[in-house]
């Protein structure tokens, strides 16, 4: 009886290492989970998914709009890749995301009339990551020289750009006799990034992002950085005696990840919304967390974790227009998988890595 | 009585134990001895019901047990006593003494307290209650562990590895409690590799080699049988490097600093090459400040300290690194290593200078030859954390620089059996052979240290209180000089 | 080999969607149906700006018997992080719409990007005024009320009313509109002041404070509730919502529990009042429905210009549901005196005996608005430039 039960365990076990059988099992269990939830708050789940899905892929102008906020979302979370590779939690990367926003509107405001829109969105493009890294850098000093913890510093930082941005919306940067809230001036048409016809993708956004994806993922692997980075994020003192400065690398990973959210942010002002507004970041740089978690770090899963949060952004948007239900329960639903998900990753680590040492 | 039959345990292809099977008596003290990778910790891992066995059956009192996890282990009044301890540095002692066997939600602080008091005097130990755990030293942390598993109502206690790291005077308290509780009909199973000091306290041994019982002996035990149970070849001694003194080239002037538990105290030294000096004194006396501080990894309050005649006071540690000063830390998993990355991945992050770009392919190639030459048992993807302590201690060592001018190492042979022990001590001072280097280290073992190195410090209250060649010393000196009872210098 | 299991995952994942989708197209239906989409800045239910436009699309709906309602609320980067109204116009065109109709000043520049996008498709925006200063494309037209005449009607009845002499005006954002409807409401309150009460203008005291946006959103602009509380306890005793929520009215509500002899005019909803009749003095209100329904009938026959439409209450029945597109609702706490000299002033209005929009008026500089006896023509109304000398408050941001 009890090696019947013995060879059970091993068959679970055998089965969970397996990854495909793995996420097979992980998505029914999402999927009853989130149907559970959602039966819960009095929402028919069948029809909330297929709402959700044919919202966001059903047409090509909707998976336009997808891509158009998995952009500047997986920019986010590429930064992210490098900050969580050293340890750092970079919960400031709102805040870098808004800097980026206000350099890049900075510029295009010094030249509106540019007769080389092409540099100007260069020039744009390159502050806005200035921008972003000065701002992650702050956090970064003061957790090197400060010995500020680097979650307080960027969620301190992420009010002041909050504010930073009312201020300038409401007062330098208002529009001529408005006051509100709604957003500075359109900036020039020239200067807005080109969308492939019949969609909103910027072709700009998504070469560079893909090209974000494919140097991070080869810095990351290949180059020393990308080593340092790793060794110091897991052992600290001992990556000291290896010659590596930690302090010097934790700069490096915040000025990679802020650089990252500020472009994100430029991308929304020249991309999507053609103007600063308040939430010019659309939450995207919390989201990116949930994103770079889910996708265990890896920066494989990134670009499809981060799609398939865009879908459910995009989607969402159906349940009121169709459903008539409030789009925040999408959410729930998001609270609910991300929940999930995690217990699965525990599970996961605990069956697959025994602790033990393993004799010769 | 405890049975132990026919157990198997194997993680991928590698057999921790392959088919192990020995009888531990009530009211013995029986000692597993073996090599490093032998198979101990695993057997006792499963014995205390941390990991689970393949195959196999363990039998207390003729009843089968089946331990699924520690805390049913417990209820058989199993216990075991890990090589780190498992306590809460922040809490008090006698916190730590409560945690686990407190119930309900109102604690009686004063039971506890009286039951701590009855016990430590029992075994003539002497821990305040109110100290916090953090300031203890790794002996007095042990005595605190093992009181706690004998409240819980452990009958048999299980220790990995009790002597590493302990002073000669907790050895003797350690031993002498040990044997005390025999007495009361409890069982001691001790996991060592260190013969002497299963020789003198244990009834029974049982020797394992590569995950078998290689023999069983009962008292009186003949050494050299012991020795052939335990390795298959063994490798001879090093004896103590015999070359001309060199020219001075490091030394300290005047250097204080703060850092463990007295800091380091105006300390003037001078450092020839070919130099091997031992550093003894209690854990905690200075001397792990003064290698760090040797090191650039502390700063120094005030006073020099200069290699070649120039004064290298306030730069980084890389810079002493790239001097030619290397340091190794004794906790090797925790300030020498990195846990998640492999042993190729460390090859190349010691490469100097470093490239941009990882070559792969090169550190693939460096990872296998150190390997070989350091006869390392573990593959160039092995993740560190999976590797023995020998294992570990060796391949640190191959990471080291090619010509070092200073090693400052300590506790290089802390939890190494001697056949490990002994193949470190000939790579290092093959350094100082062909290479001109010196080398310092800790040990808490004065044998270790009037075996291999030709210069003794002994350190004590952040002070060298006694400094000579070990040719003009002895070992009565030397333990004077530790305790504190100083003498000329 | 790596990469398999990620293909492998990203496989499953499409299955999944397909099966739990049933079948991916979408099946537009070809039939008679006239689809028209909604866009709603604040919530549907907000019992002001928002609401009165869903009720409209309701009329429609009632009264163009082949006419379908697509809508959305909570139309805002704030509620809605990462929406924006060319999105929302896309998916509104792919689910049949023929029409889209944004009803914010803030949706401005999303509506003209839409409408630049589909150039087949009409588009209205309420408030703006795009058609008229040639910003926006052919297909997009402009539609608003001449709510200036409910604003005055409103200070009229709070003039009428107030004890202290000191009437408040809780503004949204700083704009154009927002400057003619409290100066509007301003002339209102004087006219009763000066000709009804024969009081000194200079005894009226008459302030705006404006919280930043249409509605509340916490941390971005100034609570709502709060501002309201604050005027009532610096000894205002009407204070006059300009903003699409009802803050106001459940303040004033608030206060008169607490024995406090204060009142409030709500905004834009025609049922406004309800739940707040101690202190409701009446309520100026939008009527959309006739406007949506002759421009989406326009539409439908495929003969809507581009047009700019400012549209007038119905003098002679300021309430009809069908004709008039801006009306006053006398709340319960309006006295009877009030009332009467506030029926007398609606139809001298009509009839053009009483004119506010005429000079001599000073903006709040001292500079001339109108010299005497000059009457505003819609263009110096529509772009009014500051509050007028005598209002306090801000007439831009400093």
């Amino acid at each position: 009886m009890k090696r019947r039960m013995e060879s059970y365990g091993k068959m679970v076990q055998l089965l969970f290492m397996n990854p495909v059988f793995f996420i097979g099992i992980s998505l029914l269990l999402v999927f009853i989970m989130t149907s559970m939830v959602l039966i819960l708050t009095g929402a028919p789940p069948f029809s909330v998914y297929k709402q959700i899905f044919l919202g966001s892929l059903s047409t090509g102008s909707k998976f336009g709009h997808v891509i158009k906020a998995w952009i500047p979302l997986t920019l986010c979370a590429i930064g992210l890749l490098y900050t969580f590779r050293i340890n750092l939690w970079n919960i400031g990367v709102e805040g870098q995301m808004i800097i980026g926003a206000v350099f890049c509107t900075f510029i295009i405001r010094l030249f509106p009339n540019s007769p080389y829109p092409i540099m100007i969105l260069f020039l744009a493009f390159f502050s806005s990551m200035m921008g972003g890294a000065l701002w992650a850098l702050l956090a970064g000093f003061l957790k090197t020289k400060g010995g500020v913890n680097e979650i307080f510093a960027g969620l301190g930082l992420n009010f002041v750009a909050q504010g930073l941005i009312l201020w300038l919306i409401f007062g330098p940067w208002k529009r001529p006799g408005v006051a509100s809230m709604s957003g500075t001036e359109i900036i020039p048409k020239g200067l807005w990034l080109s969308l492939i016809e019949r969609t909103a993708i910027p072709p700009a956004g998504l070469i560079l992002t893909f090209l974000a994806l494919f140097v991070t993922y080869l810095l990351l692997k290949y180059t020393k950085i990308g080593l340092g980075l790793k060794a110091i994020g897991l052992n600290p003192k001992a990556s000291l005696l290896f010659g590596l400065k930690p302090s010097l690398y934790m700069l490096l990973a915040m000025v990679f990840g802020g650089g990252l959210a500020g472009f994100a942010g430029c991308i929304q002002v020249t991309g999507v919304y053609h103007r600063l507004i308040p939430s010019i970041s659309s939450n995207y740089g919390y989201l990116a967390l949930l994103v770079v978690m889910l996708s265990n770090y890896d920066i494989r899963l990134v670009p499809i974790v981060s799609f398939f949060f865009s879908c459910l952004n995009v989607g969402s948007i159906q349940l009121p227009m169709v459903l008539h239900i409030d789009s925040s329960l999408s959410g729930v639903i998001q609270g609910s998988l991300v929940l999930t998900f995690l217990a699965l990753h525990a599970l996961h680590r605990r069956l697959s890595t025994p602790k033990e040492i393993q004799p010769s | 009585m405890i049975e132990i039959i026919d157990i198997h345990k194997h993680y991928g292809h590698v057999k921790a134990n392959n088919g192990i099977s020995m009888t531990i008596k009530d009211g013995s003290i029986h000692a597993i001895l073996g090599e490093n990778g032998a198979g101990k910790s695993t057997l006792m891992k499963i014995l205390s019901g941390y990991i689970h066995q393949n195959s196999g059956l363990i039998k207390i009192n003729d009843q089968i047990v089946d331990f699924s996890s520690t805390s049913v282990a417990a209820t058989f009044g199993i216990g075991m006593l890990y090589q780190d301890p498992m306590d809460f540095p922040q809490l008090s002692v006698i916190d730590n003494f409560m945690i686990g066997q407190a119930k309900g939600i109102f604690i009686k602080k004063r039971t506890f307290l009286n039951r701590f008091y009855h016990l430590s005097q029992s075994l003539g130990f002497s821990l305040e209650p109110d100290c916090l755990v953090k300031t203890l030293t790794v002996g007095e942390r042990q005595q605190l562990e093992i009181l706690r598993l004998l409240s819980l109502g452990t009958q048999v206690l299980i220790l990995d590895e009790p002597t590493t790291g302990i002073s000669d005077l907790q050895k003797d308290t350690l031993f002498s409690a040990l044997t005390r509780l025999t007495r009361d009909g409890k069982s001691i199973v001790l996991v060592s590799h260190k013969l002497e000091d299963v020789e003198t306290l244990c009834d029974t041994i049982t020797v394992l080699r590569q995950g078998r019982v290689s023999g069983h002996m009962v008292k009186p035990f003949d050494t050299n049988k012991l020795l052939d149970l335990m390795f298959e070849t063994r490798s001879s001694p090093p004896g103590r490097l015999v070359t001309s003194q060199g020219p001075v080239f490091f030394s300290l002037n005047q250097v204080s600093a703060k850092g463990g538990r007295v800091g380091l105290k105006n300390l003037n030294l001078k450092i020839h090459q070919h130099d091997v000096i031992g550093l003894a004194g209690l854990e905690g006396s200075g001397q792990s400040v003064f290698l760090k501080v040797s090191s650039g990894l502390l700063p120094v309050q005030s006073g020099t300290i200069c290699l070649d005649n120039k004064n290298i006071v306030g730069k980084s540690h890389v810079y002493f690194q790239n001097s030619g000063i290397t340091y190794l830390p004794s906790s090797r998993l925790e300030e020498g290593l990195v846990p998640g990355l492999s042993i190729t991945q460390h090859v190349s992050l010691s490469a100097r200078p470093k490239p941009l770009i990882v070559n792969h392919k090169k550190a693939l190639i460096s990872s296998r030859d150190a390997i070989d030459t350091f006869h390392i048992k573990a593959r160039p993807d092995s993740y560190v954390e999976t590797l023995s302590g020998g294992n570990q201690q060796r391949l640190l060592l191959s990471l080291l620089p090619l010509k070092p001018r200073l090693l400052l190492l300590e506790n290089p042979t802390r939890g190494l059996d001697l056949s490990s022990a002994y193949f470190v001590w000939n790579h290092l001072q093959a350094f100082c052979k062909t290479d001109h280097t010196s080398i310092l280290f800790t040990s808490s073992e004065i044998d270790e240290i009037m075996m291999v190195s030709n210069r003794i410090l002994v350190f004590y209250d952040g002070k060298v209180v006694l400094d000579k060649k070990t040719a003009e010393t002895t070992i009565h000196e030397i333990g004077a000089a530790i305790a504190g009872k100083s003498v000329h210098l | 080999m790596a990469t398999k299991p990620f293909v492998k995952i990203f496989f499953v994942i499409t299955l999944f969607f397909l099966f739990i989708s049933g079948s991916p197209a979408l099946s537009a239906q070809p039939d008679q149906t006239f689809t028209f989409g909604l866009l709603l800045v604040g919530p549907m239910n907000d019992h002001g700006w928002s609401q009165a436009h869903f009720e409209a699309g309701k009329y429609v709906e009632e009264h163009l018997k082949s006419s379908k309602m697509l809508y959305i609320d909570k139309v805002n980067p704030a509620d809605r992080p990462g929406i924006t109204i060319p999105q929302l116009a896309d998916d509104m065109i792919e689910k049949g719409a023929r029409l889209i109709i944004a009803n914010s000043d803030d949706m401005s520049d999303g509506i003209i990007e839409a409408a630049t996008m589909h150039p087949d498709i009409y588009f209205i925006h309420v408030s703006g005024d795009g058609a008229l200063t040639g910003k926006a494309p052919k297909n997009l037209s402009n539609v608003m009320g001449r709510m200036e005449y409910g604003k005055m009607m409103a200070g009229f009845a709070a003039a009428m009313t107030t004890k202290t002499g000191k009437i408040a005006y809780l503004g949204p954002l700083i704009n154009d509109e927002t400057r003619r409807l409290t100066v509007s409401c301003y002339l209102g309150a004087r006219y009763a002041w000066e000709h009804v009460l024969k009081r000194k203008p200079s005894e009226l005291q008459f302030e705006v404070s404006w919280i930043g946006f249409w509605f509340n959103i916490p941390g971005v602009t100034s609570d709502p509730t709060q501002v309201t509380g604050s005027f009532f306890n610096s000894g205002y005793d009407v204070v006059i919502s300009g903003i699409d929520t009802s803050e106001a009215s459940i303040v004033a509500n608030q206060k008169r529990m607490a024995k406090k002899d204060v009142y409030a005019i709500p905004y834009d909803y025609k049922n406004a009042c309800d739940g707040a009749s101690a202190v409701c003095l009446g309520v100026p209100y939008y009527n959309w429905g006739p406007s949506y329904v002759d421009l989406i009938s326009q539409t439908m026959k495929g003969n809507l210009k581009q047009q700019w439409l400012w549209l007038s209450p119905n003098w002679q029945d300021i309430n009809n549901p069908d004709t008039s597109h801006v009306g006053f609702i006398k709340g319960p706490a309006l006295s009877d005196i009030a009332s009467k000299a506030l029926d007398l002033f609606i139809s001298d209005m009509g009839t053009g005996k009483i004119q506010l929009f005429k000079g001599p008026l000073n903006y709040q500089d001292g500079s001339v608005f109108l010299a005497p006896d000059e009457v505003a023509n819609d263009k110096k109304i529509w772009y009014m430039e500051q509050l007028l000398s005598g209002m306090k408050g801000q007439s831009r941001v400093q």
